[in-house]
């Protein structure tokens, strides 16, 4: 539980740090997001409803922070980023047991791929929202960067994330050595 | 799947519909509590972020020292960093003299503001205020500059507030060109590629007949924005199968925004 109130504390700061930092000018403006690798780790180390909690507390925030009410209506409902988070979340949850046999690095793919795909996901509503469909390198770019940014990002965030995790005794550290082999004991 | 990851579902699902069912007041009401909350934070990091900012252009002039003089670094390293101090603060007092002065000239009730923070997700170009309600913001009031219109607020709280830029493209200005009757609607676009977008000058009639530098104002249809606030000077001009389209550059630089003034009415 301890690890749990320590990645929503997280969760809730790196928001604010993303707040601050510059979209990439070299990557055709794309931003990065440190959140979704932070909820993909709690998919991991956490057990599914507290995986459920963190989703919706990443998604909520996410949405109270860029929601955009225009003209009388919503563009994109508030709860549609808690959906996105959790789906993604449960289904890296479901990958659960590599992640306890040690095999952290399809998860930090992941983790680009999923990020990747809640910006897709926002996009193609957006698209849907405005009645016309743009698809050019800008757009690909602003909706992979982040993904590979994210990618880059996981085995470091995820190792600390880790060391953490030990330090706070959470009861759902993988059993089996290979993530873990630099953590504290 | 045990009892506990049911109750959970359940539980999330209700509270996620609960969510998606709510409406454009709530939803605007559940945003400005939130910023209402961050806005310390959101405050402290601007300042941070302009410190440190001012210090990486300290560290740039300490560069330029070094190459302009050797045998003398040392003393002219201390002289030239007073120096920069001093112009940092004379660029300071130039520029909000300046905005001193357009404040008391402007025809408009007009209250100053600072961008506390900007562009925070990808898809929507915004900058953050630090005034609200406090100092007599509403949703949908203008925001511009000495240089030119910047946008629109919407989520508005007790002392920070969203202003929606016009290079996004759910900012839509009803404009007119100079000198001539056209008269279009603004629009940001929806990706843009760099921190300058250019905007788009749509519905124009197939006839019209316009040049590159030619200015672009308000023309106060629509109730948000008033009329004649300079918008942006045309770069191109294309007449398409239906109607024509010119690209603007945009009167304010977006990307370098620092201070904005809100129109909260008229003198």
């Amino acid at each position: 539980m301890i690890f749990f109130l320590l990645l929503v504390l997280l969760v809730f700061v790196a928001q604010l740090v993303e707040i601050f930092l510059p979209p990439l000018a070299w990557m055709f403006n794309a931003h990065i997001y440190i959140v979704p690798v932070i909820v993909f780790y709690g998919a991991m180390a956490l057990p599914f409803p507290l995986m459920l909690a963190l989703a919706f507390f990443a998604g909520f925030l996410w949405d109270a922070m860029t929601a955009q009410v225009l003209d009388g209506h919503v563009e994109i409902s508030f709860g549609w980023s808690i959906l996105l988070y959790a789906v993604l979340a449960a289904i890296m949850h479901g990958l659960k047991p590599l992640f306890n046999r040690g095999r952290w690095e399809v998860h930090c793919v992941l983790s680009g791929v999923c990020t990747a795909l809640i910006l897709l996901a926002q996009y193609s509503m957006i698209s849907f929202r405005r009645g016309s469909l743009i698809f050019n390198r800008e757009v690909w770019w602003q909706i992979g960067g982040p993904g590979l940014l994210a990618m880059l990002m996981a085995p470091l965030i995820f190792w600390l994330l880790h060391y953490l995790s030990r330090l706070t005794n959470n009861p759902y550290l993988p059993q089996e050595e290979g993530f873990d082999e630099y953590a504290p004991r | 799947m045990n009892r506990s990851s049911i109750v959970a579902i359940v539980i999330f699902a209700a509270a996620l519909l609960a969510l998606l069912s709510i409406g454009p007041q709530v939803t605007r009401q559940i945003q400005a509590t939130f910023f209402q909350a961050i806005s310390p934070f959101l405050k402290t990091g601007s300042g941070l972020e302009r410190k440190i900012t001012s210090v990486r252009t300290g560290l740039k002039s300490l560069e330029e020292l070094e190459h302009d003089n050797t045998a003398l670094r040392v003393e002219n390293r201390s002289l030239k960093a007073t120096n920069e101090a001093l112009r940092d603060v004379e660029h300071e007092v130039n520029r909000l003299r300046h905005a001193l002065n357009y404040r008391q000239r402007s025809l408009f009730r007009l209250v100053p503001a600072e961008i506390v923070s900007r562009d925070s997700s990808t898809w929507w170009r915004t900058v953050t205020i630090n005034r609200g309600k406090d100092d007599g913001l509403a949703s949908e009031m203008p925001v511009l500059t000495d240089e030119g219109l910047v946008g629109r607020t919407t989520t508005v709280s007790e002392n920070i507030s969203v202003v929606l830029l016009i290079s996004d493209e759910n900012c839509r200005v009803a404009a007119n060109v100079e000198g001539t009757r056209e008269q279009g609607i603004v629009t940001g676009e929806r990706v843009a590629g760099s921190l300058a977008p250019l905007l788009d000058l749509n519905y124009l009639s197939k006839q019209a007949e316009l040049k590159a530098g030619q200015k672009v104002y308000t023309s106060g249809v629509g109730g948000v924005f008033p009329s004649g606030l300079f918008v942006g000077t045309i770069r191109t001009f294309q007449v398409r199968a239906l109607d024509s389209q010119a690209k603007l550059a945009p009167a304010v630089d977006l990307a370098k925004l620092e201070d904005v003034f809100v129109v909260i009415g008229r003198k």
